[in-house]
């Protein structure tokens, strides 16, 4: 499922212009897990990338359950996208040729496996600034589907 | 006992939050609604649209449970997820909130805020943001 160009770009730009979005998981009895995401990049068209730094119990779910839902949560600005496929974490230590659903783990790893280095949250207000940022791999979701979260139209498919 | 803070409700109550469902077997399912009312000590009720309740319908019945995450701005300041057990009466959606975590990124992710007692929640919240709810 190919993501359009107004999508890759609200997914791609940290901070500023691009969008902080809610993952949500479940484990494998269905007990539903949201966490806010700020880290989020798009790889080869398909692809939502998002940094696993502090991920707990998304990790246990995505282990035993691969499935998420990424929703836009800030700035909305009429993007009310929910984009839903198999997603797992990559992670340092993975054959260099693991491949999750035609993604190829070295190639996903070289890119963002260091995001703080690459893009450092440098917009955060002082209060609400994270901590030294470590990383221990990336959430990769394979986007299957995606639909609209606007009320009115809840479920509809845009992709 | 989950009990809510006054900051956790008016994040909640201001710009609502991104609740996410699933079927029993774990496919999930996120809608958003963008305003809340907390009634009580742990009760957040949502309005609707039929578009929306048709969406969730199906998993609220065969599996309650519920995930709720602040929605706009809250996404990133109210940096809390509640958990509980949901049902639809008509158009409204009722969540018992019986798990409160907090997801600030850092030592604090994952906490579980609910089994403190509620004045070490509230100096908890103090310590770290400066805000009691969404700028107005």
């Amino acid at each position: 499922m190919k993501l359009t160009d107004e999508m890759k770009e609200a997914l791609s730009i940290i901070g500023g212009g691009g969008a902080v979005v809610h993952l949500t998981t479940c484990s494998a009895d269905g007990k539903p897990n949201t966490v806010a995401e700020r880290f989020v990049g798009v790889f080869k068209d398909e692809y939502i990338v998002i940094a696993d730094m502090f991920a707990q119990k998304t990790r246990v779910n995505l282990f035993e359950n691969p499935i998420g839902v990424i929703t836009i949560a800030h700035p909305v600005k009429g993007r009310t996208w929910a984009f839903r496929g198999p997603t797992t974490i990559l992670q340092e230590g993975l054959p260099p040729d693991y491949e999750f659903h035609g993604a190829v783990a070295k190639e996903v790893l070289d890119e963002w496996g260091n995001w703080a280095e690459k893009e450092p949250p440098s917009e955060v207000p002082p209060d609400i600034k994270p901590p030294r940022l470590v990383q221990r791999g990336v959430i990769i979701m394979k986007v299957e589907e995606c639909y609209s979260y606007k009320p009115e139209e809840a479920g509809k498919k845009i992709l | 006992m989950a009990k809510l803070t006054p900051r956790m409700r008016n994040w909640l109550e201001g710009l609502g939050a991104h609740i996410g469902t699933a079927t029993k077997k774990g496919f999930p399912t996120v809608i958003v609604v963008d305003s809340a009312k907390v009634v009580g000590d742990n009760i957040v009720k949502f309005q609707l649209t039929d578009a929306q309740v048709e969406q969730i319908k199906q998993n609220i019945e065969e599996n309650p449970r519920v995930a709720l995450g602040p929605g706009g701005l809250g996404s990133i300041r109210a940096a809390y997820q509640f958990k509980g057990s949901a049902r639809l009466e008509g158009n409204t959606l009722i969540v018992e909130v019986n798990e409160i975590y907090c997801t600030k990124p850092g030592p604090e992710a994952a906490l579980r805020l609910d089994v403190l007692p509620y004045e070490s929640i509230i100096k908890f919240e103090n310590t770290r943001w400066r805000d009691t709810g969404p700028p107005k």
